[in-house]
């Protein structure tokens, strides 16, 4: 009986011109949804291609002036490519990069305003990390149009579009009342209506989102995509899932089709909308991070008293060895490098706990932000999405813890030639750094997690839909 | 006669549950928006006004240097916040608060507050605008969409207008009631805001302000009339109430959620602006051209030279060495111009490409407006980073003037406190109404065309009321 209300329904639902109009509007979202996302990756490819070519061309030619100088070429000071303290903080700058992931054109993300390249020198960690793509503020304002858009956004909407009438259409038509005469349950028939409707918008979402991007150009046969897609597939669906059993509660209450379709809305404006942002207000308040001008200012006073110090500090080092003090100018060079060393580490260490305050507020902000995500689907399906794609916050942090420790790496190194007053005649034994994806297990256990966020909600208000349906009136 | 009408739809509203939970949530949000939003201000403006006072402090309190030293020290300059940001936070979280003042560089304004906040963020701020321009339109299509469609349903609209109503009085006249209901929750919004504003300015109030507080106030209300209209005639021409409804929730969706996705998209191809790593490479190329430098140093020393008609550099009155900083500075500068300059000019012709594009989505003009006056676009951004860059070229040539009027070869020369005192206080007027207004020309215009195209749609939805009887 199911089956044979299924196949009725799909001849009824293709008829429709409905679907039709959802056919039509999913299709060009999608398509211009991934079209997008595949521009945004070939920018990030453009930029990263640029900063590396940059460091390559830099290296050629101090490599050129390296052997040069072994061949006996004078040069100043400030400019001799030996020194490790020009090189560490200037000439042999490492541009350090988060690859873009192969699905990346699936969800923008976080990407547009974390930067996925960034050059390593011996300078500060906040310096480091402040720099930034130059990216429409517009756009980062108004966020991109790309295919998770299309799922959190716009396919709830269709689902709702689809589903609201489902019973109390059949009522207002007079047909709900005929078709019950026959020995089948209103559950069944609603069970089937869902069915068709749900199988109908995940196969139509997942085939062309998988089209869009196989056109595209992205490879979508090797087994890591492959595994990723299906877990976006499954991800999809059940958000989709969730979204069918609000509506099932909404048929379910028995109202006219134009209430339903009000109360609807209402349910979609308050969870992808209102909460999400409600979210937003709540975390800053609850933790405000401080502005960054805070910061600059502590920088600021800090690196005067370091200063100040490292003064001081070369004053006593001439006092204690006067016969170093000769006034010859590649043996200041020397000194002046050794202070500001030592001035640098001061100024981190008077900075650092300033800056720990904001990465203190930042990770008190995250994880309230994580505990109530299940508030929203759509909060918790864009977060998914995001890391699916390579593109989420999680994986950025991932990149910066990386990049931090590298950047101790490169300090300790040139620190320590610094010190020896060493020369570094060979660019390849700086250290090298290449970004180590996250382990793949760490991100099945996010997704998984975000799977039964969907699924509990759809079991009880499913549940709940079937249990008032055996309520429902069917006349009158 | 349009009174009475006007007095039923309201009556009718107040009574609707669903009004009133509307009404109830969307206050709720404009409250709590507009609470966050104060307390983001006063906190902002505290930080950034102590801030400026500390640099200038450290500025001032510098030990005897070189004047070369100290523009190397260089100085911060922090953008304010204004006060209708309160309202309107708009491009601020997406631009950089402060700016690094310094010798021979044009810095970006660097940390945005948005790297500073989770991914949630994106969603969108909650903000006063937010509830004006994207919810409080929603309601209103969520009134508007049953006032002839349900009526048309039940059969009274027939009896009304067999009662010889003119259409026209009809149409005023719901219209009238609905805005009445709207106004129920928009008036103590506007109250709310306008204590908010109040209050975070503390007497500080300036008439500037209040101009542009009007001048959004009266966007706001002309977009409302336009939604208003659109609803209206959209529920006149509508066959039933669910259909009213399905195509007043697409407009909305499509106008607020889509439409500003993919202006900014098409803004940002039509308009494109290169890498950051391509933009420094370029920047640097021509900023540290040795070749460049060559040339200049050499006219530049046969020039002064000449001028003071001495045939060595030693015999000059002047230290050479404050003039060619100096020189270098104004090479600086002219590439400084020309790159920025293009840099800015794109984002500026996007913003002006998003006006543009309100004619698609009067949203977008609504929107840009309410950026504008609450001085939170791109322009007023860069107007303010160009008072930060001047201000910079101010400092670098007071420095390098004295570096060449008292520095003597072969002798070290430092500059104490009187010196750092001739370099002025940084001080920044944000730009008057008339400026920001003349800049939103085209969104003015586009969206007083919607003012006119709803007020159109509504006077033909009143013919259609009658000839639909026939």
């Amino acid at each position: 009986m199911f089956w044979r209300i299924v196949r009725h329904e799909w001849q009824m639902l293709k008829a429709d011109a409905v679907l039709w109009a959802v056919v039509a509007i999913v299709g060009s979202a999608i398509a211009y949804g991934v079209w997008n996302g595949t521009r945004w990756v070939e920018f990030q490819h453009g930029a990263i291609e640029a900063a590396s070519s940059e460091e390559r061309e830099r290296l050629g030619r101090l490599t050129a002036q390296l052997e040069r100088v072994a061949g006996g070429e004078r040069v100043s000071g400030f400019a001799d490519p030996r020194n490790p303290s020009n090189l560490g903080s200037r000439l042999a700058a490492k541009v350090v990069v988060l690859p873009p992931d192969p699905l990346g054109a699936l969800a923008v993300g976080q990407s547009d305003l974390l930067p996925s390249y960034l050059r390593v020198t011996t300078e500060s960690r906040e310096s480091l990390l402040a720099s930034t793509e130059l990216e429409s503020p517009l756009r980062l304002l108004t966020g991109r149009f790309d295919l998770a858009f299309v799922v959190v956004y716009l396919v709830p909407l269709l689902i709702l579009a689809l589903a609201y009438s489902m019973v109390s259409g059949e009522k207002e038509q007079g047909t709900l009342a005929l078709v019950l005469a026959q020995p089948v349950s209103l559950g069944t028939i609603v069970a089937a209506k869902v069915t068709v409707r749900a199988a109908a918008l995940l196969v139509l979402v997942v085939c062309l989102a998988v089209g869009a991007l196989a056109v595209t150009g992205v490879s979508v046969t090797d087994g890591r995509t492959i595994e990723r897609l299906l877990w976006w597939t499954a991800t999809v669906a059940a958000y989709m899932g969730v979204w069918f059993a609000i509506a099932l509660v909404g048929v379910s209450l028995g109202r006219g089709s134009a209430a339903t379709a009000t109360l609807l809305a209402g349910a979609w404006l308050v969870l992808v909308v209102i909460l999400p942002s409600t979210l937003t207000l709540v975390v800053q308040q609850r933790y405000p991070v401080p502005s960054r001008v805070a910061l600059v200012q502590a920088t600021r006073v800090a690196s005067d008293e370091a200063n100040a110090q490292g003064a001081r500090l070369l004053a006593a080092y001439y006092e204690d060895h006067p016969e170093l003090a000769t006034g010859d100018a590649e043996q200041a060079m020397t000194d002046f490098n050794v202070v500001r060393l030592a001035v640098n580490d001061d100024i981190e260490k008077r900075v650092r706990p300033v800056v720990a305050k904001f990465d203190e507020q930042l990770v008190r902000q995250q994880a309230l932000v994580d505990r109530f995500r299940v508030v929203s689907p759509a909060l918790v399906l864009q977060e998914a999405l995001s890391d699916l794609s390579g593109t989420g916050a999680e994986r950025h942090r991932h990149f910066v813890a990386q990049v931090a420790a590298f950047h101790d790496e490169w300090r300790r190194f040139f620190t320590q030639k610094i010190v020896a007053k060493a020369q570094i005649t060979d660019l390849s034994t700086l250290p090298g750094f290449a970004y180590a994806e996250e382990p793949a297990s760490a991100l099945r256990a996010r997704i998984l997690s975000a799977l039964l966020t969907f699924l509990l909600p759809t079991l009880a208000l499913g549940g709940l839909a079937f249990a008032r349906l055996r309520r429902y009136a069917v006349t009158g | 006669m349009i009174w009475t009408i006007a007095r039923k739809e309201l009556t009718e509203l107040s009574r609707d549950g669903r009004f009133r939970l509307l009404a109830a949530v969307i206050l709720l949000l404009a409250v709590a928006s507009t609470a966050a939003g104060w307390l983001q201000f006063t906190a902002v403006s505290r930080q950034h006004a102590e801030a400026q006072r500390e640099t200038r402090e450290q500025w001032l309190n510098q030990k005897e240097k070189n004047p070369h030293s100290a523009a190397h020290y260089g100085m911060y300059a922090f953008k304010p916040a204004s006060h209708l940001s309160i309202v309107d936070t708009g491009l601020d979280p997406y631009l950089g608060v402060a700016v690094w003042l310094e010798a021979h560089r044009q810095s970006e304004m660097k940390f945005r507050p948005a790297q500073d906040r989770t991914a949630v963020q994106r969603f969108g701020d909650l903000n006063g605008a937010e509830v004006l321009l994207v919810l409080v339109p929603l309601f209103i299509l969520l009134v508007t969409f049953p006032v002839f469609a349900a009526e048309r349903e039940q059969g009274t609209l027939r009896q009304l207008l067999s009662l010889g109503v003119p259409p026209r009085v009809l149409v005023a006249g719901k219209a009238l009631g609905t805005l009445a209901g709207v106004g129920l929750v928009i008036v103590p919004v506007a109250a709310l805001v306008a204590l908010a504003l109040g209050w975070a300015s503390a007497g500080s109030y300036l008439a500037a302000d209040a101009s542009r507080t009007l001048a959004l106030g009266a966007t706001c209300l002309l977009y409302f009339l336009v939604v208003t209209g659109i609803g209206l005639a959209v529920s006149a021409w509508a066959p039933s109430s669910r259909v009213a409804l399905v195509l007043l929730l697409g407009f909305w969706f499509a106008t607020s959620l889509v439409a500003p996705r993919i202006a900014a998209d098409v803004a940002a191809s039509r308009y494109p602006t290169p890498n950051a790593a391509e933009f420094q490479r370029a920047l640097d190329a021509e900023l540290n051209d040795p070749e460049e430098a060559r040339q200049r140093m050499a006219t530049l020393q046969k020039e002064t030279m000449a001028r003071y008609n001495v045939t060595s550099l030693d015999a000059l009155p002047v230290a050479f060495s404050g003039i060619s900083l100096q020189s270098g500075e104004e090479h600086g500068n002219e590439v400084f111009d020309r790159h920025f300059g293009r840099l800015h000019d794109q984002f500026s012709a996007q913003a002006r490409f998003f006006q543009w594009a309100g004619v698609a989505s009067p949203l977008l003009a609504a929107r840009s407006l309410s950026m504008a006056l609450a001085g939170t676009d791109f322009e007023q951004h860069r107007h303010f980073a160009r008072a930060a860059e001047e201000y910079r070229r101010d400092i670098q040539r007071t420095l390098n003037d004295d570096i060449a009027r008292n520095q003597r070869a072969g002798q070290p020369y430092l500059a104490g406190s009187e010196l750092w005192n001739r370099v002025p206080d940084f001080t920044y007027d944000a730009p008057s109404i008339g400026w920001v207004l003349g800049r939103q020309s085209t969104a003015l215009a586009v969206l007083a065309g919607w003012g006119l195209l709803a007020a159109g749609l509504a006077l033909l939805a009143a013919r259609r009321l009658t000839s639909h009887l026939g």
